[in-house]
């Protein structure tokens, strides 16, 4: 059996402290193996966010562990850390956070940029191909569509060929129609590149469709099992 | 709350650290015109008392105004306070349109809960309006204090002609001025982030794009540089106004400091202030070398004396000057070792002089270099049959009345070889300088002399307190103004950079690092010095030439325009240290945030 990509291990996150703290996560641990693809649900503020943070390491938890591929995230140095996730990790966010004066194909190769790495010419042609962005290439954020620019964002989050595909709510500022068309894009490109996803959603539907489902509510992760036969 | 408006002052108190710079700008404009005109208004009184008091009768403004003082030192003031007013518009308006700019979806979501356009551009007029209620009395009191502490210096330390200046004065005109000048600064520059402000859409609040960053048109040119490199210069040249109001903030301090030190350079030619200036000098009646030796043996010893040294004179001394056409005769002075050590301290010198070898006896003697009179450096001359070196040449002719030397060739020996080539021992002039020298002291060097000798008392004609006053306050005027640059361009790199916190916030998510992080602001920042520094250099250096020629070359024939490469030194570290300054706290500041801070708002 495949080693599991990620290993979550009795995280804690707790803000504030005395009668004021609030604990947003209570000791999760869960694992996921290579390939899959995973949806969390759960009301708002019930912790699904602070959980993607502490996977991105974009957050310290309180207590407990974090390993990707085998590597402990939070026992690397901040250094270490940026280059362990810009070349392991993809992210897509609700608010897209694409940067404006950068155009589609700038937006996608940036963290490579970052990593003083050029793209491969090949894959980066396909990518643009697979999320029909080929003839935007040149254009700027402001000038796409939401579903347009959050397939940039998918772009940028894949370029790297990261293992790990973070998406949190990535369907969560689009109609229904564009929500369809990034998440087919989003499983489609996850199963052609071997990645992990794991993605926060609200819609019931969406959630059908993921290998397996984690619920969490008030800081309490529960596995609901796969969903699909 | 009564109004809609009550939430300004309920924003100001929330904004408080926000609006800091704003304030600081606006009373720094205002401080500054309330004490140039309240001095101005206090020099004009003690000029219309004193001519009153000389002519006994009323002394109009116009007459102080065709005044020699009031021609020469009014257009100048005007075009300083020309100056330092843009200063502060640049600065006022440019704080307000950053505050302004910071806060679109602010101003959105005022709009989407039924503000107005016009409900919103008063709102932005009135909330700056606000900052005056607080600046201006600040500015006013301000610079009403600091023209009493100029006043009193000019009295107390500088004394001389401005003992009758008024103490206390209040100048009704300054503070009026002061206070026009805030108001109409502040509501000019509030003007334009008004209208910006009424142009938000309401869908700026609710939309995921509201971007307080002006909306790019071109894809940032990438390959030249690493990306972060291009990104911080494109932040830089993208933003066109921001690009504007930086920039000349800069430019406009290296302006002010390359047009002031021009006027150091005058106040130097007009007041020369030279290491041997004398307190009493002694001098024959027919100008001969009538001075014994012995006296100022004598005078070295005597109580209130600190230094004693003297001059001879030879005029009209045959010579051979080794060119055809050239005067056959050559004045000759001799100069004791303090006086020749004094010219270099002066830098009377010019660049390669050898002052060293002319002491002693062996023959080096200074000349004066000039384009009447042809000598250079290593020249030799024959005078009296024996053979001299110009082993230094002077930049003026220090005994003639416009420091040209008309064609007289004059030489400077030490004493020594003064003394091989003519003989002669005694002085035509001898100087003292005083140490807390009394009038008894005085009388009794007086007692000294012989018949036929002249004691001139000069103990108060020293223009040393007056220099000193000046360039006090031309480096304290430049200090504030220098601060207050420091200040501004370390709060709009502050402001450019919270502006984009969202935006940084997905590239470290992303995987920038804090290093890429921090040469992405520095890229920024440096990018609107060096704009400043070019534009303020070239600029500062040509209205700094043009005064030099206005000022000090139509009046000292002798002045030469050199350009000034210590100052352009002292600007270029001055611009390297703000700019480091700039960075440091909003770069850490995002180092520090959050990276999930941000990502995720709308």
């Amino acid at each position: 059996m495949d080693m599991d990509l990620l290993r979550v291990e009795h995280i804690c996150k707790t803000y504030g402290d005395g009668e004021a703290a609030v604990h947003a996560l209570k000791d999760v641990s869960f694992s996921v193996p290579k390939g899959e693809f995973v949806a969390i649900v759960g009301e708002s503020g019930s912790g699904k966010s602070t959980l993607l943070n502490m996977i991105g390491a974009l957050d310290t938890p309180t207590s407990g562990r974090v390993y990707i591929n085998e590597k402990d995230t939070f026992a690397m140095k901040e250094k270490a850390l940026t280059v362990f996730r810009r070349r392991n990790i993809g992210f897509i966010f609700q608010a897209f956070n694409l940067i404006p004066e950068l155009s589609v194909e700038q937006n996608m190769i940036f963290p490579l940029l970052l990593d003083r790495q050029r793209p491969n010419k090949r894959y980066l042609e396909d990518l643009l191909a697979v999320l029909d962005l080929a003839k935007r290439r040149d254009h700027l954020p402001s000038q796409l569509s939401g579903g347009q620019q959050q397939r940039v964002a998918i772009g940028r989050a894949l370029i790297t060929r990261p293992s790990l595909v973070l998406a949190d709510e990535p369907t969560g500022n689009l109609d229904s129609q564009n929500s369809n068309e990034v998440l087919a894009l989003l499983k489609k490109t996850a199963r052609q590149y071997e990645q992990t996803v794991i993605m926060i959603t609200h819609n019931p539907a969406i959630a059908h469709t993921a290998d397996r489902v984690f619920q969490v509510s008030d800081g309490v992760l529960t596995d609901l099992g796969g969903c699909r036969a | 709350m009564k109004s809609y408006l009550s939430l300004i002052p309920i924003s100001a108190r929330v904004r408080r650290r926000q609006n800091r710079m704003t304030l600081l700008c606006i009373v720094f404009a205002v401080f500054l015109v309330t004490a140039i005109f309240s001095m101005a208004d206090m020099a004009v009184r003690m000029e219309q008392s004193r001519l009153a008091e000389k002519h006994g009768q009323e002394f109009t403004l116009q007459t102080i105004l065709d005044s020699p003082m009031g021609q020469t030192l009014f257009p100048i003031a005007g075009v300083l306070f020309v100056l330092i007013l843009i200063a502060g518009v640049l600065m006022i308006s440019g704080s307000i349109n950053s505050t302004v700019a910071q806060r679109t979806r602010f101003f959105g979501m005022m709009r989407c809960i039924g503000m107005s356009r016009q409900q919103l551009a008063r709102f932005v007029r009135l909330e700056a309006l606000n900052w005056c209620k607080t600046a201006i009395p600040i500015g006013v009191i301000l610079g009403t204090a600091s023209s009493w502490i100029l006043c009193a210096i000019l009295r107390f330390v500088v004394r001389e002609e401005f003992t009758a200046i008024p103490l206390f004065g209040v100048s009704p005109i300054g503070i009026a001025s002061g206070i026009i000048m805030g108001a109409v600064t502040v509501l000019g520059a509030a003007r334009a982030p008004a209208e910006q402000a009424a142009k938000v859409s309401p869908v700026a609040a609710v939309s995921g794009n509201t971007g307080s960053t002006s909306q790019a048109r071109r894809p940032v040119r990438t390959g030249a540089f690493p990306i972060e490199i291009s990104l911080g210069v494109h932040h830089a040249v993208s933003a066109k106004k921001d690009l504007v109001l930086m920039t000349s903030s800069f430019a406009l301090s290296i302006i002010l400091f390359l047009t002031f030190s021009v006027l150091l350079d005058w106040v130097g030619y007009l007041l020369p202030q030279s290491a041997s200036d004398a307190d009493l000098t002694i001098s024959g009646e027919s100008g001969a070398n009538c001075i014994p030796y012995e006296l100022a043996e004598t005078l070295r010893g005597m109580d209130g004396v600190e230094n004693v040294f003297g001059r001879r004179s030879a005029f009209d001394v045959p010579a051979e000057l080794g060119q055809e056409g050239l005067p056959q005769v050559v004045d000759l002075i001799s100069f004791d070792d303090l006086d020749l050590g004094a010219l270099k301290k002066d830098g009377a010198l010019r660049r390669g002089s050898d002052l060293s070898s002319v002491y002693g006896d062996n023959g080096h003697v200074l000349a004066v270099c000039d384009p009447d009179a042809p000598l250079r450096m290593g020249d030799t001359i024959q005078v009296s049959g024996q053979t001299l070196t110009i082993a230094g040449m002077l930049t003026y002719d220090l005994f003639s009345g416009d420091g040209l030397s008309h064609g007289r060739v004059s030489i400077l020996a030490s004493g020594e070889t003064f003394l091989r080539l003519t003989g002669i021992t005694d002085y035509s002039l001898v100087m003292v300088q005083a140490a807390n020298m009394t009038d008894k002291d005085a009388a009794a060097i007086s007692a000294l002399l012989d018949e036929g000798l002249v004691l001139q008392d000069r103990r108060d004609q020293r223009t040393f307190g007056t220099y000193i006053a000046f360039v006090m306050c031309v480096y304290s005027f430049l200090a504030i103004i220098a601060m207050v640059t420091v200040l501004n361009i370390m709060n709009s790199i502050s402001m450019s950079v919270s502006a984009r916190s969202k935006q940084y916030g997905a590239m470290r998510a992303v995987g920038m690092d804090s290093r890429q992080m921090t040469q992405m602001i520095a890229a920024e920042a440096v990018t609107y010095a060096l704009a400043g520094c070019v534009i303020g250099c070239i600029v500062g250096l040509a209205v700094g030439r043009v005064l030099f020629i206005t000022l000090i070359q139509a009046h000292f024939a002798y002045a030469v325009w050199t350009l000034p490469v210590l100052r352009l030194l002292i600007v270029v570290v001055f611009v390297a240290a703000a700019t480091l300054a700039a960075i440091y706290a909003p770069s850490k500041r995002m180092r520090d945030m959050a990276v999930t801070e941000t990502i995720n708002e709308l």
